[in-house]
């Protein structure tokens, strides 16, 4: 998303009939006067020509239907059969339906969990498996390799692991006397969540590990010799190089988490089913049984618009808070110095 | 520089006075690391272990004696069940989101590097913004829309969601991985009189090739299991995806689930994705930090 407003300044210095144009990541550059004018149409031509699919492609599957969607939310539509406008009453009816609420709170509550110790966990990862050291490799893959695997597919391997009396959950704490060999994780709310969330911070840590590690390795490593020759210890490096440093990284692992959160789905509806009742159900699973399950399209619809705008709201959110002056500066010292470790 | 050969670790040879502490160090981080690849790697191979298990000892609290009992019986169901049918599905719809995703992404990447033109700016931010809109949310104006296309009950029509979704990350891969190729390649190769598409093919493609093996990669692995696009686009057995195949077992099934399947079926759908990354790692790692985390 940087890139794009780098995108967007480098074109406006580089205007049309400027023959030094600045470009991100590369030195200045000189362009021949005699690679203007109509060459200059016909490579613009290729260019919309070269973009197009992957315009029409967003524009078909994703813009046109996020229209649509504001469009059915405010119909009654059912799957089958003729709909007509019902105006705003889907949305009024959402914020009094508690099922509706219960599935919108439970994914806060989810997401409030899990976001924390997979950040934590993730940079734990990250700072083990950074430096190139024998073995290091190795660790890496195996730290990613639950996110590589899916959540869908570990859920169902996960399914038989929860089962009372057969699961190899309940065998281990039952011999470590920390539960009842008999414990029946899926049916429980706060077994069920708390499953769940171990579950996922396994699967996600991976990810955040490998977006983190590919900063901490974007370091220049002056800064921590200079801090070697001051005598700082472990943490103070990491406190007062890697994290700050490490700002837009650490951005944006959280906001794929936390979105990845908001939108969870597979875990829950492999293990849980939602249950017990509607206990365990998310929002995107609310979205899902209303519309598919009950053929309730308008509703579900409302109820998916409101998960488009705080999911969006989120990711503006995230990137606001997370920036600042100072990453600015260090992103453009990073890239004028020479010697970093790639 | 005096500091620097001081204080460098890594290429250091191990020998000198302190060589038997660094090894100890060493010898920690090894044991620190093997403990937590356990953490991540065990659950894994637990579940191959299991699915060679018949369901009657799957339902039972594992065991010593569970080894001596050891057979493929559960794939030799699955495949009498029809589970490759779905297996083939999968296989299906991620070569062909893998390949749309890999095209489509490359021309786009291309095209917003090395090509200037009105609205270049507006068009990318449109499809970076795609990654800030779910589809999960627009589940039910995609089916209505899909489906009065003919895109539901439909591999291709599956694909092609695929990969829009998958579209954003790969364009904004492909871009990056142009920009740092040096702009003189494309410039001398235009000098020279080639072609864009002679450029691209000639000149540049060896050095994308990483850009293009992470863009697949993601979205082999995005699509081959992807569940709840596949569930609410796919209602027909006989177009089943591994993961609602699996699905189908655990709700479908009348009475007891047979958990042995349910375990040999998620290892099959496991095991491609396993292979793939160990295979194209080097690739995927290199795709990962060059292209979202560097902007």
């Amino acid at each position: 998303m940087v890139s794009s407003r780098q995108k967007v300044t480098g074109e406006k210095s580089g205007s049309r009939d400027a023959t030094v144009v600045p470009r991100a990541g590369s030195r200045f550059r000189f362009v021949p006067p005699r690679l203007g004018g109509s060459l200059r149409v016909r490579r613009g031509r290729t260019g919309i020509l070269l973009v197009s699919p992957a315009f029409a492609l967003v524009a078909v599957f994703v813009l046109f239907p996020l229209g649509f969607a504001v469009y059915i939310s405010a119909t009654n539509w059912p799957l089958i059969g003729s709909y007509h406008m019902v105006g705003g009453s889907n949305y009024s009816q959402l914020a009094h339906d508690p099922v509706f609420i219960h599935s919108v709170l439970f994914t806060l509550l989810y997401t409030a969990i899990v976001t924390g110790p997979i950040l934590i966990v993730g940079y734990t990862l990250a700072a083990f498996v950074r430096a190139n050291r024998p073995g290091s490799v190795l660790f890496r893959t195996a730290f990613f390799l639950p996110f590589i695997v899916g959540l869908a597919t570990e859920s169902f391997m996960l399914l038989l692991e929860l089962q009372p009396e057969s699961g190899a959950i309940d065998a281990v704490l039952g011999k470590l006397g920390l539960a009842s060999a008999s414990t029946a994780w899926t049916v429980h709310y706060g077994l069920a969540l708390g499953a769940i969330c171990v579950f996922v911070i396994w699967f996600a840590s991976g990810l955040t590990m490998m977006i983190l590690m590919g900063g901490m390795q974007g370091i220049p490593t002056e800064l921590y010799e200079a801090a070697n020759v001051d005598g700082a210890t472990w943490w103070q490096k990491e406190r007062r190089i890697t994290i700050p440093m490490l700002r837009r990284n650490i951005a944006l692992s959280l906001i794929i988490s936390v979105i990845g959160s908001f939108l969870a789905f597979n875990q829950f509806f492999i293990l849980t089913q939602g249950g017990p009742g509607t206990q365990t159900e998310p929002i995107v699973m609310w979205i899902y049984e209303e519309a598919f399950v009950d053929y309730h399209l308008g509703y579900a619809t409302a109820g998916a618009i409101a998960l488009v705008v705080v999911v969006g709201i989120v990711s503006a959110a995230q990137f606001f808070l997370l920036r600042d002056e100072n990453t600015r500066t260090v992103r453009r010292g990073r890239q004028s110095r020479p010697g970093r470790r790639a | 520089m005096t500091t620097r050969a001081l204080t460098t670790t890594g290429a250091r040879p191990v020998t000198g006075p302190r060589a038997p502490r660094r090894r100890a160090g060493l010898a920690v981080y090894l044991v620190v690391g093997t403990l937590l690849s356990i953490v991540f790697v065990v659950p894994l191979a637990w579940a191959v272990f299991r699915s060679m298990l018949p369901d009657a000892l799957v339902t039972t609290a594992p065991s010593r004696a569970d080894l001596s009992h050891l057979s493929f019986g559960n794939y030799t169901g699955l495949i009498r069940g029809g589970i490759m049918h779905s297996t083939l599905n999968s296989l299906m719809v991620a070569v062909m989101t893998a390949g749309a995703t890999a095209l489509v992404a490359t021309m786009a990447g291309y095209g917003f590097a090395r090509f200037r033109f009105r609205g270049s700016g507006i068009v990318f931010a449109l499809i970076l913004a795609t990654l800030m809109v779910p589809f999960q949310a627009l589940l039910t104006p995609l089916f209505l829309e899909m489906h009065s296309l003919d895109l539901t009950n439909n591999l291709i029509g599956l694909a092609l969601f695929y990969t829009t979704f998958n579209l954003p990350f790969g364009v904004f891969v492909m871009r990056n991985t142009f920009l740092q190729i040096p702009w003189e390649l494309s410039e001398q190769a235009a000098v020279d009189g080639a072609s864009p598409t002679r450029t691209l093919v000639s000149v540049l493609r060896p050095l994308i090739l990483p850009g293009v093996a992470t863009t697949v990669l993601y979205a082999f692995l995005f699509s081959w299991t992807e569940f709840v696009g596949a569930l609410t686009f796919l209602t027909s057995n006989n177009l089943y995806t591994l993961p609602l195949a699996l699905i189908n077992m655990e709700y479908g099934s009348v009475g007891q689930v047979n958990f042995g399947f349910l375990e040999a079926g998620a290892v099959i759908a496991m095991i491609p994705c396993v292979v793939l990354y160990i295979a194209l790692q080097r690739y995927y790692i290199r795709g990962l930090t060059s292209g979202v985390v560097k902007g």
